[in-house]
């Protein structure tokens, strides 16, 4: 589903440059639940947002099921990205002027999901996420995890092929922790891909493969023995 | 610890380099307009206020009644009123009349001839009430004699070069001898009254023959000097009569005006003089001044929430309130100096142009500071409440609010407000040049009713109306020269009037109506295409034409005449017959209507000779040239185009137009301007929304759509406000003028377009600029 070549990302700020990204050379199958891990400033985010074309990568090739994807342009982008992929962040990105319903309902906007189509997608998500009676509510009024359940609701809505998630428990305690990490257990069952960048071995250990990042480069990937 | 204060706030300009750019510049912009317009106002209203007596200085005017109640209003007063009024009256304490020289006189001495035509004609107070410097010559007997002639520096130069010139001799007309008794200081610009030279008043007698003892002849300027302390209504009801009691049968009362209000208040109650230009532009002034301070006022206080989370830095590392609010104090009010001190040298730059604009000879006078510093004022309080808001708001709230990052959206509220009233303000503004343009277009394009193209005039001198026929005869044969007249007045401007003029049918007690009286050479109706309605025009083929008349139809409809050919009219003791009436045309300024004319031939009276040619006038001048000076060699030879004088007649309004449209611009622009900024700004703290919006598939025309909502609702608003205003400010303005254009929906709807355009092109702009980045970008601007 996706591969990489040689992936380079360097960032340049007041005269300083800082290599992301160093040859990083990967290939998820579709079906995968991948865990990204490494010491905090290795490049796990940046890889993640590459792999989700919000960002561009200095050099290298990433193809997205076997087409080559880093030349888009931001319209093709854009299209790729609803189409196919959902977003989880560590502090969630919820429009705060906007209810838990009208967050959850702005990918269909873009879209363009009949209204009645709409309704009964939201209704249903925000219902499976366990938070339908939170959906008037705006997100400061929620508890950190159920901001993070409306924001997995609104990956999911949907229903794209892959998830990336950026740190979906680093903000949540333990108990939300694990709510959230069985909804992405739950998903990747039912078929979505999912690449999750994280620092907690015990949600690494849902993964079927662990990549160790360290300092912009693969160190190791595991294949872990399914149980 | 100054030095560390510049240094910051310099480098806080630099970091905002758009925003500190769009906040000088706007608010420097508008105050440079505003001075601009401010220092013209200034020098307008300077006018004749250089005479040390002029609290006490008056004019004299008339208000003549006419049958129809209309009342016509001059400054034109009987030869023997001054002098008769300070015999009479004890409050006055000098007086003197006041003539241009009539048209263009030979002026020679020893050497050299030259041609003249502004001189006056006082008597000897006026060198008492007017405040002139005498450079040389005996300041308290400036014009001893009857033979004195006083000239300017600028005159002397010409006349004598640096020869000393008193008592030297200028002959006029060569039979008239004078010797130079005083050399003035040239007039200043800002005078009313501008000469090289001056006559002794008797000079109108012996050069014209005119008689200086006629009550019933109105052409003399009166300008009186009153005792301190006189109670001016009571004077007044003393003068008002003063005509009648001297001339039973007169129409004629008298008044009095203020010789400093002379240059902008117009005596005949005509709602369009100067002075209301002159208030209209001091309210733009102002509203530009106020648009560019509202603009900084709204990017500032914007910018400084931005800067919330340096306040709670501050503070929480143990900044005090009152230190803080001493900082933003400081910094909004030197920032606002910057802008001060930008817009003078923007003045400096721009005065070159400007003063070629209104031609007006224009400084920035730094000893004349109250101007300067009374915008110094304004500039100051502008940076005092941009900083204050801030300044208050931000240094006494809670760092830990701001630093979980929660926004405060009243101050929105506020400047929201304040981008209505600027768009309100740039709507009217834009609908008001519309038709002020339209206005003064559709008067230099309106059919005047007679043909004003491809006609030059000459002026002729005085004693040269007995050349005129050969002269005539010769321009006529030249090839391209069509039609050759003359006349006493071109039809641009028809000034000579009576009211002496008897019919058949004019009842015995009705009251006297004012007829224009115009005398003309063969070919005059034709030569400027007037249309005969019915009867002829003058022809030399029908034998003597003298003591005939040709009337306009406002003449014939007061006379009551349908059929009138032939019907006899009185004017002073001669029967003219009247052989034809022509369609009314305009012989005045378009802001009248017309008036009742009779036309008729006198060869003594003319003074210009018209000439129609046949297009592309300069050859043709040439050879007229030509002509002129194998005739007339020692006269010189000039002339002018009628239509470049039909232009000059709205000319003030002209100028003062195209002074209103640049200066509606430049508010426009700051307007758009202030427009830009406040919608980058809020576009900006929209920017991780915007981020959000784009990582779930959200594309250009979603973003556009979403911010051209928030903002076409206020410029819907502001349109709905400023088309009444505007419409009901220009129906007003029209309302001064006989023939004027009706204000069309399309201004509204033009006005209303521009300004959605400006907002469209700003909200066009931030929403593609947030297109095209990649959006983790926007997810991470802070
Ligand atoms: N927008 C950026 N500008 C400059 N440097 C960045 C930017 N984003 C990330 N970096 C740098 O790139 C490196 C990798 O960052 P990141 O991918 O966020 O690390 P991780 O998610 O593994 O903690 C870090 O050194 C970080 O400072
Ligand atoms: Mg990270």
């Amino acid at each position: 589903m996706i591969k990489t070549n040689n992936l380079m990302k360097k960032f340049r700020t007041n005269e300083v440059e800082t290599t992301a990204l160093n040859n990083v050379n990967l290939e998820i199958n579709e079906g995968e639940f991948v865990a990204i891990m490494g010491p905090s400033g290795c490049g796990k985010s940046t890889l993640l947002n590459i792999l989700g074309l919000l960002d561009n990568p200095s050099s290298g090739e990433l193809f997205f099921y076997n087409e080559r994807v880093d030349g888009y342009n931001e319209r093709q982008r854009t299209n790729l990205r609803k189409e196919n992929i959902g977003f989880v962040f560590q502090s969630f990105n919820l429009i705060e002027e906007l209810t838990i319903y009208e967050n959850v309902e702005l990918p269909l906007l873009y879209m363009k999901v009949s209204s009645s189509e709409r309704k009964r997608r939201v209704n249903e998500t925000l219902d499976r996420m366990k938070i339908m009676h939170r959906a008037k509510h705006f997100p400061q009024q929620l508890s950190g995890g159920q901001q993070q359940r409306a924001a997995i609701a609104r990956a999911v809505i949907t229903n794209p092929k892959l998830i990336l998630a950026d740190e979906p428990t680093g903000n949540l305690d333990s108990t939300n922790g694990e709510e959230v990490m069985n909804l992405l257990t739950q998903l990747n069952e039912t078929g979505t891909t999912i690449v999750m960048v994280t620092h907690s071995p015990s949600d690494a250990d849902r993964s079927h493969r662990i990549i160790q990042l360290f300092d912009g480069h693969i160190v190791t990937e595991n294949m872990r023995q399914k149980l | 610890m100054f030095k560390i204060f510049l240094n910051t706030v310099f480098r806080k300009l630099y970091l905002q380099k758009g925003y500190s750019l769009i906040n000088i510049l706007g608010l420097a912009t508008g105050i440079t307009c505003s001075l601009l317009i401010l220092l013209w106002v200034e020098y307008e209203l300077s006018f004749d206020s250089f005479h040390q007596n002029k609290s006490q200085i008056y004019s004299v005017y008339e208000n003549q009644t006419y049958a129809d109640g209309e009342t016509f209003t001059v400054y034109a007063t009987p030869a023997p009123l001054a002098a008769n009024l300070k015999e009479n009256i004890d409050e006055i304490d000098k007086a003197t009349r006041i003539s241009r020289t009539w048209g263009k006189l030979m002026l020679s001495t020893e050497g050299s001839t030259f041609v003249e035509n502004s001189g006056l004609c006082v008597d000897p107070d006026f060198f008492k009430i007017f405040s002139f410097p005498v450079l040389l010559g005996n300041p308290n007997l400036v014009m001893p004699d009857e033979r004195s002639i006083v000239i300017t520096e600028k005159m002397s130069k010409r006349y004598f070069g640096e020869d000393n010139p008193l008592g030297k001799t200028i002959s006029i007309n060569t039979n008239l001898k004078y010797h130079v008794s005083a050399v003035l200081k040239d007039s200043p610009k800002n005078s009313s009254l501008y000469f090289d030279f001056l006559l002794p008043f008797n000079f109108i007698k012996e050069n014209w023959g005119f008689n200086l003892n006629n009550w019933d002849s109105h052409a003399f300027l009166t300008i009186i000097q009153i005792k301190n302390n006189t109670y001016i209504p009571s004077l007044e009801t003393k003068i008002k009569p003063y005509i009648k009691q001297n001339l039973k049968q007169s129409n004629t009362d008298l008044a009095l005006q203020k010789f400093s209000d002379y240059h902008l208040h117009s005596i005949n109650g005509n709602k369009l003089s100067p002075i209301l230009y002159i208030r209209i532009f001091t309210l733009v002034a102002f509203i530009i001044l106020l648009i560019a301070c509202f603009n900084y006022m709204n990017l500032s206080t914007a910018r400084s929430e931005r800067r919330a989370r340096e306040v709670a830095v501050r503070k929480v590392v143990g900044a005090h309130k009152r230190g803080l609010f001493a900082l933003f104090m400081a910094e909004s009010i030197f920032i606002s100096l910057l802008a001060f001190g930008l817009a003078i040298v923007l003045v400096e730059l721009l005065l070159p142009f400007f003063k070629e604009l209104t031609q007006r000879d224009l400084t920035l006078k730094l000893s004349n500071p109250t101007l300067l510093l009374s915008f110094a004022a304004i500039v100051l309080f502008t940076g005092f409440v941009s900083g204050s808001y801030p300044a208050l708001y931000l240094s006494s709230f809670k760092p830990i609010r701001i630093l979980k990052g929660k926004l405060y959206r009243d101050s929105h509220l506020f400047r929201k407000l304040m981008v209505i009233i600027q768009f309100i303000i740039s709507v009217a503004l834009i609908i008001c040049s519309s038709v002020i343009y339209r206005q003064l277009d559709f008067l230099q394009d309106k059919d005047v009713g007679y043909q004003k193209d491809n006609i030059i005039y000459i002026e002729m001198l005085d004693n040269f109306q007995k050349h005129y026929p050969k002269l005539k005869e010769n321009l006529i044969k030249i090839p391209g020269v069509l039609k050759v007249t003359a006349a006493n007045q071109m039809p641009i401007n028809f000034t000579n009037s009576t009211s002496d003029i008897s019919w058949k049918g004019k009842s015995k007690d009705a009251k006297d109506v004012l007829f224009q009286l115009s005398f003309v050479d063969y070919d005059f109706i034709e030569t400027f295409e007037m249309e005969v309605l019915q009867g002829r025009a003058f022809s030399s083929k029908q034998g003597a034409d003298s003591l005939k008349l040709v009337i306009n139809e406002a003449a014939a409809s007061v006379m009551n005449m349908k059929y009138t050919i032939g019907e006899k009219v009185k004017i002073w003791d001669y029967e003219g017959e009247v052989i034809g009436i022509v369609k009314n045309f305009n012989f005045n300024s378009l802001q009248v209507g017309v008036k009742p004319l009779l036309m008729l031939m006198s060869s003594d009276e003319f003074k210009y000779i018209a000439i129609k040619t046949s297009g592309d006038e300069q050859p043709i001048i040439n050879k007229i040239r030509e002509t002129w000076s194998k005739s007339f060699p020692k006269i010189p030879f000039s002339y002018r185009l009628l239509k470049d004088d039909f232009s000059y007649l709205y000319k003030a309004e002209s100028r003062m137009s195209l002074v209103f449209i640049s200066f509606t611009l430049i508010a426009i622009i700051i307007s758009a301007l202030g427009l830009f900024g406040l919608s980058s700004y809020i576009i900006e703290q929209k920017y991780k929304e915007m981020g959000i919006r784009k990582v779930f598939g959200a594309e250009f025309q979603n973003l556009l759509r979403s911010f051209l909502y928030r903002f076409l609702k206020w410029i819907l608003l502001a349109n709905l406000i400023a088309w009444p205003i505007a419409y009901f400010l220009m129906q007003w303005w029209l309302a001064g003028f006989a023939y004027r254009i009706h204000i069309s929906w399309m201004e509204f709807l033009g006005a209303g377009l521009l300004s959605i355009l400006i907002a469209f092109i700003t909200v066009f702009y931030q929403s593609y600029k947030i297109s095209t980045i990649a959006p983790i970008k926007a997810i991470r601007y802070e």
